[in-house]
């Protein structure tokens, strides 16, 4: 089941690139349903739903964190483009 | 002697992989944060994959990943039951199917090299970052497959010849099914994102 859900998914992002939506809204359709399938991974392929809560606990908030400390600090590399060497 | 209880009380190999596996996703979130950030700072940006033959690979490659998680999923609850043989014949259709993905990304990038793509160039005159950054994250999630593929080999001949258990299998099967999870974020953000 899970399989196939995830291959679901697959489906609707291939069905979403070729919908002519707008850039910000397909991103975050594909953000949203990657985060989706990595969620099934992650609970039935890696078994994450039968380890202690624990594991979850410690893992996925920092790891969350860390991603919303890079979303602060990765924008300057958006000046990487404006370099020119002399 | 005492022995100190383990975290979780799963095996340290094991909970070892799950922080490998974390700080390895933060590396891949970088790249591909970086990917975003570049991208839209890029006002020449191309999207050069046609449906044919790009995305189409990228989907058929998607399957066969997909596929191989599920093989390997079969393989650690074989290998947990005692059944040999049958784990075994799981985990040589896992290393079959992660050497087709193999096999079919660097029959996409010699295809890619061949029409001009590196790098450093963009056939189509747009911003060179679009080869830049479609090889470099490509080519890090190709070299966790083939390192992936590797494990595999390792680790069955081992399980074969009785000098490793079951554990060895799952705790392979964990890096596998993360390799999987990245071409989640890497087939719709690098592929489709970019299909004209």
């Amino acid at each position: 089941m899970a399989w196939i859900g995830a291959m679901c998914i697959v489906a609707i992002e291939a069905g979403l690139a070729y919908a002519h939506m707008s850039m910000v809204v397909l991103i975050a359709s594909f953000l949203l349903l990657a985060i989706l399938e990595s969620a099934i991974a992650l609970r039935y392929f890696m078994n994450l739903k039968y380890e202690p809560p624990g594991l979850f606990w410690t893992l996925i908030p920092g790891f969350v964190f860390a991603l919303l400390m890079l979303n602060h600090i990765w924008p300057d590399a958006v000046r990487v483009t404006a370099l020119r060497f002399p | 002697m005492t022995m100190e209880a383990t975290p979780f009380g799963m095996p340290s190999r094991k909970f070892a992989m799950w922080l490998f596996i974390i700080a390895d996703a933060a590396t891949f979130a970088a790249v591909l944060f970086a990917y975003g950030y570049v991208r839209f700072a890029s006002p020449n940006w191309t999207r050069p994959f046609e449906f044919w033959p790009t995305i189409a690979n990228g989907l058929l490659m998607t399957v066969v990943l997909l596929t191989s998680s599920f093989t390997m999923v079969a393989a650690t609850v074989t290998a947990r039951d005692g059944k040999q043989s049958r784990a075994l014949g799981w985990l040589g259709a896992t290393i079959v199917l992660g050497t087709v993905f193999a096999v079919l990304h660097v029959t996409e990038w010699v295809t890619m090299f061949h029409e001009g793509w590196s790098t450093a160039t963009n056939p189509l005159g747009g911003s060179t970052l679009v080869g830049g950054t479609f090889f470099i994250i490509t080519g890090l999630s190709l070299l966790h497959v083939v390192a992936g593929l590797i494990a595999l080999v390792v680790i069955a001949g081992g399980y074969r010849s009785g000098r490793w258990d079951a554990s060895y299998i799952e705790t392979t099967g964990l890096y596998w099914q993360f390799v999987d999870v990245v071409w989640m974020f890497v087939f719709p953000l690098v592929y489709l994102l970019n299909a004209k």
